[in-house]
């Protein structure tokens, strides 16, 4: 590693280093927009087009943006929401228009979602005795509120931008009247509404309903997968280097000297060259290239950025590169007690028997037959011991908290179906709380772990005794 | 903010946590950094991830508005969440003056959405949208039921509000088994407590001493009881509760001047009953703290090692034996009968003429037993009860007194929960039962009306 602090460097104040980290962690964190969307021009123009057509032309329009998770549909759509606004102020259009955002995740019905419209739409009447009627009367009331409001003399009615995220889900209320209504409007041309519905479904078109999609303009504006590794690399640069200034916070300009750039930014690429860093780049490249992953992995090299140390390191790179890697599952399970460690092996050789589903008692009558016989040839040395009942299911309890065994739920019910013929509700009730009031040692699980995978949980400790280990190998 | 360096001190309060603490506090970074919108605390039980971000919060943010500590078993709908989160935020504290009123009242996402950004953005001009907040939702996998856009949204919260804010979830289940189906939920960063080695464990325990007691001479103790108690169970908390437990018992004799603090075998081996009988006791719980202060006096080592060892069992089996009438617990013995072994051998077993023991060699050469899917490993069966109730004339041996009613009686083990019904309605007769008590159980009771269980039992080992 080279000097922490080097002479050419102290001509940058410790100010301008915290609005370099700043600047850095509000780009890995997504609050922060990157300087450029890469291999996304032409989705950013479709939609930006789009928009601007319904602001400046009065135009309806619908379409959806697809594409997978983590790909840039949203940062596409804010940039074109600034591209709009940027454009209209150099050509001085001062015009009214309003964005209205709505996502699947939080709006999870019709109702939900006309209360916020209204709430967005900074209409602040009391909305109790409109909701009573059909969404579509509710909503045109809504709008026509907007006419009233509008002080414009040309237009009657401003522009409303309709930004759907998590289309899909919101695809999933009942009767799809929201999406039924919007799609109305932006068809008849009465209203200028733009409807924008972004979603990372590809079969997205199967959800709509017929009269829903015969509404739709079947434009769709798709965020392909990124092409090749440099491109998807070149995003990791994009967010990590630093320009020679930047207003990161409107008002508060950063301005950085064109050494301490040049340097910090050479940093940056040798560690997305290093051979570690760049294979981690490589797996994420090949497992779904989300970006949001690409980038998380360099959050703590960044925010460790201070006067002292004002450049990134490449070992906070590979410590969170490390992190991301190491096998969750494996880390917690590989510490837990002997005992819970042999009831695992007596579930593995259970499966291995052929049952599917067995419960505590059976699980103990597994480990104690194991145990007796071994103990009884007397070759282990005698530093194990068999544990009483009332023990060994406190640590088998211990394995359910963990979820690395679960209990098997519908075995039940099916059970009861199976018996055939016609059962009375009541019949029914009664069999499937049978399950869950039966005695916590009989009630049927599963392990959640493959039979490797269990005789890999032994490799790496040294307390296992070998009996345990062959028995496991079994 | 922090005067002293803040890792030093915390890694001093929490032995071996050093590695996470570094982590959380890079992560955490100024109060005006961008945060990660989530974090992922994870580990084994009692190791320390609640206590170490409790204790780094209180000592990062002393005005306390700028995270939210909420435990997702006490807030077990979204609403108490969404509104003890904004009450955090906003400073709030419900109390007598504004008539236990919250902040302000949130029924679904998009009020907690919308009073967030009120909050955080609206109402101080933007100034705190950039002050990093917090929301750290500790037992989080339990937010997996309450609906399933809560996580995902709470993960996405940062970018929802447009605040920065980071959402730190403490559990001891893995992500693999958070991650919601529909996938929109962003990966947060891990942070993964390990379990502690032996030395950490030492240095935690050590913490412990009482303060009059010698350090070294208690660790020696920990250090045995370690030695014993952890390949069943390497839960810190167990550990310390036997330690907090024994330990006075351990040093006892060093006062009735039986031992000297030298003499560390022998004072184990005073210890001895100690050990072999209390501990398991006192890991199961089957001897209250409170009780074992109270009653384990007599279990001194100037006392005869029998008896210490029989007064320990006297006070496991006050909290164990069931109280019953005589012919109630003949009751509950038939109901055991009836639900381990099968009915069609019940005449060979239960006729009044014979004794049940030659049948037994008969079923034994029909049967394959100690099968994977005997009874006694599948669990209790449901029984009609007027099976049980001819078990139960069977084995008692006088004929019942007139004033007992039987009836009331099985309606009263129902009520106790030691027989279950396995159908429907209301009436006793005609409906099905499971009995509900132990081998163990059923064999103490069976001994407190000198009944040989063992030999009505069929395919038990
Ligand atoms: N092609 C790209 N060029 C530059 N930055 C990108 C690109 N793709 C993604 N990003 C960055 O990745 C992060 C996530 O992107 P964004 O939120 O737009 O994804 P999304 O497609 O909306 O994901 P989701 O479907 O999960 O909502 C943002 O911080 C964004 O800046
Ligand atoms: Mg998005």
């Amino acid at each position: 590693m080279p000097a922490r602090k080097s002479l050419s460097l102290q001509k940058e104040t410790a100010v301008d280093i915290n609005k370099a980290r700043q600047l850095v962690l509000g780009r890995l964190c997504g609050r922060v927009a990157l300087p450029e969307l890469i291999g996304l021009a032409s989705p950013l123009d479709a939609v930006f087009s789009l928009l601007y057509r319904t602001v400046s032309n009065d135009e309806g329009n619908s379409a959806l943006l697809i594409g997978p998770r983590g790909s840039g549909k949203s940062s596409v759509i804010s940039k074109a929401l600034s591209l709009v606004a940027e454009k209209r102020k150099r050509e001085n259009i001062t015009s009214k228009y309003h964005i209205v955002r709505l996502s699947g995740f939080i709006h999870t019905n019709d109702k939900i979602a006309l209360r916020d419209i209204a709430r967005q739409l900074l209409i602040e009447q009391d909305l109790e005795n409109i909701l009573i009627g059909s969404f579509a009367d509710a909503f045109t009331y809504i709008l026509n509120l907007l006419r009233v409001a509008s002080v414009e003399g040309e237009y009657g009615q401003p522009p409303v931008l309709f930004i759907l995220e998590e289309f899909d889900l919101l695809a999933q209320h009942p009767k799809q009247s929201l999406l039924y209504t919007l799609f109305d409007i932006a068809q008849s041309q009465q209203t200028p509404i733009a409807v924008l519905g972004v979603t990372a479904r590809i079969d997205v078109m199967d959800l709509l309903e017929k009269r829903v999609k015969s509404r739709f303009s079947h434009r769709q504006i798709h965020v392909h997968y990124m092409q090749s590794l440099d491109d998807f690399t070149s995003i990791a640069r994009a967010a990590l280097h630093l320009p020679l200034s930047d207003n990161i916070n409107n008002d508060n300009n950063a301005t950085f000297s064109e050494i301490y750039v040049s340097r910090f930014n050479s940093r940056v690429d040798e560690i997305l060259a290093t051979e570690s860093v760049a294979a981690y780049i490589a797996t994420v490249f090949d497992l779904g290239k989300d970006v949001r992953q690409l980038l998380r992995a360099f959050v703590l090299a960044a925010s460790h950025i201070t006067i002292e140390q004002p450049l990134l390191q490449l070992t906070d790179a590979e410590a969170s590169i490390a992190k991301e890697e190491a096998s969750a599952k494996f880390q917690v399970i590989s510490t837990i007690s002997l005992l819970e460690l042999c009831l695992i092996i007596s579930m593995k050789s259970l499966v291995q028997g052929g049952s599917s589903k067995y419960n505590f008692e059976m699980v103990y009558n597994e480990y104690k037959t194991f145990m007796s016989r071994h103990l009884m040839a007397a070759a282990t040395g005698g530093t194990m011991k068999v544990y009483k009942k009332p023990i060994a299911l406190k640590a088998f309890e211990a394995l359910v908290e963990l979820e690395v065994v679960r209990p098997v739920t519908t075995a039940v019910s099916a059970e009861s179906n199976a018996g055939g013929g016609a059962f009375s509700r009541n019949d029914m009730l009664a069999g499937s709380t049978q399950g869950a009031r039966a005695p916590k040692e009989y009630r049927m699980v599963q392990i959640m772990l493959e039979p490797g995978q269990i005789v890999e949980l032994m490799a790496n400790r040294i307390d296992v005794p070998m009996v345990i280990r062959r028995w496991a190998q079994q | 903010m922090m005067t002293t360096d803040p890792n030093s001190r915390l890694s001093v309060q929490f032995p071996g946590r050093g590695e996470q603490i570094d982590q959380l506090l890079a992560f955490l970074g100024q109060p005006t950094d961008s945060s990660p919108p989530g974090i992922f605390v994870y580990g084994p039980t009692a190791t320390g991830k609640t206590a170490v971000i409790r204790e780094l919060f209180a000592q990062y943010d002393s005005t306390g508005q700028q995270y939210a500590l909420v435990n997702c078993i006490e807030c077990f709908t979204p609403r108490l969440l969404f509104e003890r989160t904004l009450n955090a935020w906003a400073g709030h504290t419900p109390n007598v003056s504004n008539k236990y009123a919250n902040y302000v009242r949130c029924e679904n996402l998009v009020d907690f959405i919308n009073c967030v950004r009120d909050l955080l953005v609206v109402a101080s001009g933007g100034q705190r949208a950039d002050t990093t907040h917090y929301l750290v939702l500790d037992q989080a996998e339990r937010l997996r039921d309450r609906g399933p856009m809560l996580l995902t949204s709470l993960l996405r919260l940062s970018e929802l509000t447009g605040a920065n804010i980071a959402v730190i979830l403490i559990s001891n289940v893995v992500w693999d088994k958070f991650r919601p189906r529909h996938g929109g939920a962003p990966d947060p960063i891990p942070i993964y407590f390990s379990a502690y080695t032996k030395s950490q464990i030492l240095d935690i325990v050590a913490k412990d001493c009482p303060q009059d007691e010698p350090q070294a001479f208690f660790l020696t103790f920990v250090d045995a009881i370690y030695e014993v108690f952890h390949r069943n169970c390497v839960d810190l908390n167990e550990l310390r509760h036997l330690v907090a437990m024994l330990y006075p018992k351990f040093v006892q004799p060093v006062f009735e001047k039986q031992a000297t603090r030298n003499e560390f075998a022998r004072l184990f081996k005073l210890c001895q009953p100690y050990f072999s009988a209390a501990s398991e006791r006192l890991y199961l719980r089957e001897i209250s703290t409170s009780e074992w202060q109270k009653n384990s006096a007599v279990a001194s080592a100037k006392n005869d090692p029998d008896d210490v060892t029989l007064s320990i069992y006297q006070m496991a089996e006050d909290a164990e034996t069931l109280d019953l009438p005589y012919y109630t617990k003949f009751l509950l013995i038939a109901a055991f009968l009836a639900s381990y072994n099968p009915a069609r051998l019940d005449a060979q077993y239960f006729s009044r003429s014979k004794g049940p023991s030659k049948r037994r060699k008969g079923a034994k050469a029909d049967d394959a037993l100690g099968g994977k899917d005997r009874q006694q490993l599948l669990g209790p069966k449901a029984f009609a009860i007027e099976r049980m109730l001819a078990i139960f004339y069977s084995i008692i041996a006088e004929p019942v007194d007139s004033s007992v009613d039987v009836q009331i009686q099985i309606a009263s083990l129902v009520t106790l929960r030691l027989l279950t019904k396995a159908s429907s309605g209301d009436r006793l007769d005609g409906i099905k039962c499971k009995c509900n008590v132990s081998l163990e159980a059923i064999r103490a009771i069976s001994r407190s009306v000198k009944f040989d269980i063992d030999r009505f039992l069929y395919d038990f080992t």
